[in-house]
């Protein structure tokens, strides 16, 4: 659906993004991740054709969007960043318009407009005045218009910034629901986002595209292993050889001692092993009781750092 | 390029910028008609024509001001240029709204038409020639206009470098036939972009066809630069 190659934006001397090159295929919704002025909002307004690459080249459903950008336009619905509202316009004659900009004529005006308008859910504020609309009334405006003429690409760029946890809420389940007919690609700089709504994220950073695969892939890369964190009461050094010879355990070590009598290790287990039964069994039979028995789960941030920051320790 | 012209003429409407307008020209126009039509009792609208040439310079940047800039400014240029229309259609929609609430005021000034004709005989040739020129002199003034606001994001820079601009233009007329010692090319150049020469000869009835193209295409030439301006930006 969308198909980005070795492209390339610069302004003046400095790069928007460079040389990035993916694939989006038809109805996944991908998260575009990086942190601010990464190169999110440059790679997606020369998606949209807002901007002209320096290079390279963008195939919107099949479309050219520099030989052909009008019918590739016709493919896409876009929120920027800042939703392009006539703050002096109805939300009605705001939609009104952006129907007669599209050249929507395939689908009938009220009908389609009133669907857009449910998809969104800013029925209730169809007229009021744009300007005096709360920021998450304005997003919702900016994503209706997106939706007209009824585009099977949707690019958002960071559709939940500004708005309060409630709406941010809202707004991904909005954008869950329309993953399911369309395409989606938007960007983020909040990681839970991401796992709550993309099913593949690009990582991108400096312009560079770092990473790209599942939010499972991507936390499991550096997982590597399953890891456990085991606190128990116990001799440190005794302990320490029981949990050492039991099947699967590839590494333990102590890594301090939180509570009284009581010893905290790091359990490495060997892949696709389950460790949690022999060392429950084994520390019961010794007469050693564990306190605590929890995953070290590698979440989303630590890769995200991790990769956000490689060049910064190069 | 219909739903941007509708969008912006609506919008000097509901911004008051075409109220303002209006309301501006017309009041000073009919001062002017006032006293030298009724008050002098002459039914040539010539005089009062040609002052509109010097009131459009004031008032021409109150229409043009925001075409472009305040687009950039609400980024609302990111939905007219990722929507699949082509950028030429923005600047023609942009230009027409301008045109048409200028035209407004032309079709308002028939009133003094009208009221001459009932005291008097209004002269038909005069009265088209006129308003032909001011046709044509608007839509030059408008796409200048309307390139500067593509240059910038503020507002109240496209008006006061309109201005500018337009009294420019209005100065260099004035000169070409100021100066003797003056060599013979600059005059002849200064002839050539002289807007009032060529509206001069409009309305004494000599509707030549380079006058008219002469107009046509400077507005045309100076969409076409907006039109590049926006091409570089987005390229930039």
């Amino acid at each position: 659906m969308i198909e980005v190659t070795e492209l390339t934006k610069r302004y003046g001397k400095q790069r928007g993004v460079t040389d990035i090159s993916f694939t989006v295929g038809e109805g996944e919704i991908v998260g575009f991740l990086g942190p601010n002025g990464a190169g999110k909002t440059t790679a997606m307004n020369v998606i949209t054709g807002y901007l002209a690459p320096t290079s390279g080249s963008v195939y919107v459903a099949g479309v050219n969007m520099l030989e052909n950008p009008v019918s590739a336009k016709r493919n896409i619905g876009y929120l920027p960043e800042q939703p392009p509202l006539y703050h002096d316009m109805k939300v009605a004659e705001y939609l009104d318009f952006v129907y007669d900009l599209k050249g929507v004529t395939e689908l009938p005006r009220r009908r389609h407009i009133d669907d857009v308008c449910e998809m969104a859910d800013i029925q209730d504020v169809r007229h009021r005045l744009l300007r005096n609309l709360s920021k998450g009334y304005r997003q919702r405006v900016g994503l209706a218009q997106a939706l007209l003429g009824d585009p099977c690409v949707l690019i958002l760029d960071e559709p939940t910034s500004g708005l309060d946890p409630k709406q941010i809420m809202d707004m991904r389940k909005v954008i869950k629901d329309l993953g399911q007919s369309h395409t989606v690609m938007l960007s983020t700089h909040i990681l839970q986002e991401v796992s709550a709504v993309c099913e593949r994220v690009l990582v991108i950073s400096e312009g560079k595209i770092v990473a790209d695969g599942s939010p499972a892939d991507l936390a499991g890369s550096m997982a590597g292993e399953r890891k456990l964190v085991v606190r128990v009461a116990g001799p440190r050094d005794n302990v320490l050889s029981l949990l050492k010879s039991r099947d699967g355990v590839k590494k333990a070590e102590p890594i301090g001692e939180v509570e009284e009598r009581s010893c905290d290790f790091l359990v490495e287990s060997l892949p696709n092993m389950d460790v949690r039964k022999p060392l429950f069994s084994a520390l019961a039979a010794a007469g050693w009781p564990i306190l605590m028995l929890r995953p070290e789960t590698v979440s989303l941030e630590d890769v995200f750092i991790s990769l956000t920051e490689k060049k910064e320790v190069q | 390029m219909g739903a941007i012209f509708k969008r912006d003429f609506r919008a000097f409407f509901t911004s008051m910028t075409g109220f303002v307008f209006l309301g501006v020209f017309l009041l000073i126009m009919n001062i002017f008609f006032s006293l030298g039509n009724i008050m002098d009792s002459r039914s040539s609208v010539a005089g009062v024509f040609s002052t509109m040439m010097f009131i459009n310079l004031f008032t021409i940047p109150l229409l043009t001001m925001r075409s472009f800039a305040e687009d950039f400014k609400q980024k609302t240029d990111q939905l007219l240029f990722t929507a699949p229309i082509r950028p030429i259609s923005v600047v023609l929609g942009k230009f027409l709204a301008a045109f048409a609430v200028y035209a407004l005021a032309l079709v308002a000034a028939l009133l003094w038409v009208l009221i001459i004709a009932v005291y008097g005989a209004p002269n038909g040739a005069e009265v088209a020639g006129n308003y032909l020129a001011m046709l044509l002199v608007g839509g030059v003034y408008i796409s200048i206009g309307v390139f500067i606001s593509s240059l910038t994001e503020n507002q109240l820079i496209a008006a006061v470098s309109s201005y500018g601009v337009f009294f420019l233009l209005y100065i260099l007329d004035m000169l070409k036939n100021g100066f003797s010692s003056m060599p013979a090319w600059i005059t002849s150049v200064l002839y050539f972009i002289s807007i009032t020469g060529r509206h001069d000869t409009i309305t004494a009835g000599l509707i030549a066809l380079d006058d008219i193209i002469f107009f046509l295409s400077a507005a045309a030439l100076f969409l076409f630069f907006c039109h590049r301006i926006l091409e570089r930006k987005r390229r930039a």
